[in-house]
């Protein structure tokens, strides 16, 4: 109990830390309802690590072009934003682009893309001795380290990300449901198609920036999979997802700190026995459903 | 005067710039009910997705006798097309029908709820509301799925298969169904189907696809005991 009001303490030394996990908690989920419902999981697999790649490269870039940057400060952060959201955003239309021309490779396509992502990567900060170490704590998700500038940029990401998708909603809903009756209702499909994926880029470059890849691709899929098995409705579905992915964010933390855990694989652990739990009370209440009815 | 809907002039159609449809010309007037009736893989849903706009055609012109944004068509896919997984009941399922009048920024109001609520009391489906699309048999997921074409407020209501993989009983409700909106709303109607004898007493006239062309028939001149697969090349079926 002690250690619970020390976490929800003003003063707590760690305050940013909890709510950057718990903002990602609250809004990968809000990304990862459509990942799960345009049965796009892999995609959430390998995007993360290409988004570190991304990092990598862009630090790479500058060191290169410029010379060392300075660890924790805002330039460093807009740099890890750009080279996290362009690679992000530009693996998805490639993948997605791929799969409109043939669904039969998309799991070897993903799977190579994760394969590349993670192998350049490495590479790249095998090229960077300088900042290696920094980088190393970048791309495992330093989370621990969020400060204000961090909090800052976060909140200038996902505030629009959250208010887009709940906005557009229905658009989104309807493109991802039926395209065929968006195109007839007069739509276009495609345009909002890329609204999602700008906000799916978006929140995996902050996600992965922040938690690192391994937190946002958990935050990512596992509250939707227990939302899902507990909900019948989109909206309640959305909110579900994002309620799961914020509380199990602040659990995990609530457990790493008083058990000395990592953070990251302390939240996704959390996560995934919650999802275990439901899954079982959901096969347990069907099981029950229909002893009744016979 | 009957009045033209939707006229095809030259039209070709197909996947990948490949024409599967060519030279197709025909009229579809006010308040008609076609039967597009044609072998497997004839063109039957090529010439259906064209016709919606969901296919470029690749050559010719199609013209609209109304205004195809305010009044979109009305259009109801194969139900195997939608994806279990989306957590909707029957009621959010049609009102995504109501979606065409709303702005991007407008929520669903009361007008929207009360038009989808109309439209599924019209399918007779009403006391299923609140239940899940997907835990809905195929029957009634097709009937669903009719009321949000209705939602549209359409001119014309287009159907791909709305019978297929239905027991007799959903068979006969989902055709009457159709029947009924084409007779009291005057709802211009054109459905694909592989079962001839099951549409015959009720629409008036079949567009016969075959062998990469696409022509308008009356339905009398096709024998009530030939099956469609029996009848390719000879929408007749005589000699």
């Amino acid at each position: 109990m002690s250690t619970l009001l020390e976490i929800l303490s003003p003063s707590f030394l760690l305050r940013d830390a909890v709510i950057a996990s718990v903002l990602v908690g609250l809004v990968c989920p809000l990304v990862g309802v459509y990942f799960v419902l345009r049965r796009m999981i892999f995609f959430g697999v390998a995007l993360p690590q290409v988004s570190a790649a991304g990092i990598a490269f862009s630090f790479w870039l500058y060191r290169m072009l410029v010379g060392p940057h300075q660890h924790g400060e805002a330039p460093e952060q807009a740099l890890a934003m750009v080279g996290s959201f362009g690679f992000t955003l530009l693996a998805l239309l490639l993948l997605v682009g791929l799969e409109r021309t043939g669904r039969e490779m998309i799991e070897a396509r993903i799977g190579t893309t994760y394969a590349i992502a993670a192998a350049t990567t490495i590479l790249i900060l095998a090229r960077d001795p300088h900042g290696e170490a920094q980088m190393v704590n970048l791309l495992k998700g330093e989370i621990l380290a969020a400060n204000e500038t961090s909090l800052h940029l976060m909140f200038y990401v996902l505030c629009p990300v959250v208010v887009l998708l709940f906005a557009f909603r229905k658009q989104l809903l309807l493109v991802s449901f039926d395209r065929d009756m968006a195109t007839v209702l007069g739509m276009r499909v495609t345009l909002w198609d890329a609204l999602l994926y700008l906000t799916i880029g978006a929140t995996i470059a902050i996600g992965v920036m922040t938690a690192g890849p391994l937190v946002t691709f958990g935050f990512l899929v596992i509250p939707p999979i227990t939302a899902r098995l507990v909900t019948r409705r989109m909206l309640t579905f959305s909110i579900a997802a994002s309620l799961i992915g914020g509380a199990t964010a602040f659990a995990g933390f609530y457990c790493a700190y008083r058990f000395d855990l990592p953070l990251g694989p302390a939240e996704v652990a959390l996560a995934s026995a919650v999802l275990m739990v439901v899954a079982v009370g959901n096969v347990m209440r069907v099981g029950a459903r229909r002893r009744r009815a016979t | 005067m009957p009045e033209a809907l939707i006229s095809l002039r030259d039209v070709s159609l197909g996947y990948d710039g490949r024409p599967v449809l060519q030279q197709v010309s025909m009229t579809i007037e006010r308040g008609e009910f076609l039967a597009l009736l044609g072998p497997n893989g004839a063109g039957k849903t090529t010439l259906l997705r064209g016709v919606l706009g969901l296919i470029p055609v690749l050559a010719g012109t199609i013209e609209y006798g109304f205004d195809r944004l305010a009044s979109p068509p009305g259009y109801v896919p194969q139900r195997e097309t939608l994806d279990p997984i989306f957590p909707l009941t029957a009621f959010e399922v049609v009102l995504m029908g109501t979606y065409a009048r709303l702005a991007p920024l407008r929520p669903v109001g009361r007008r929207q709820r009360v038009k989808a609520t109309a439209c599924l009391d019209e399918v007779g489906l009403l006391h299923i509301a609140s239940q899940p699309f997907w835990a809905l048999s195929g029957g009634q997921k097709q009937r669903v799925l009719i009321a949000r074409a209705l939602a549209v407020d359409p001119e014309v209501l287009l159907l791909d298969e709305p019978t297929a993989g239905v027991d007799a009983a959903a068979e006969r409700t989902i055709l009457d169904l159709i029947s009924r909106l084409n007779r009291e709303k005057t709802l211009t109607v054109g459905l694909v189907c592989h079962h001839l004898p099951l549409v015959r007493s009720l629409v008036h006239t079949a567009i016969w696809i075959d062998e990469g062309r696409a022509t308008k028939e009356p339905l009398d001149a096709i024998p009530v005991s030939a099956p469609v697969t029996e009848l390719a090349g000879n929408p007749t079926g005589s000699g």
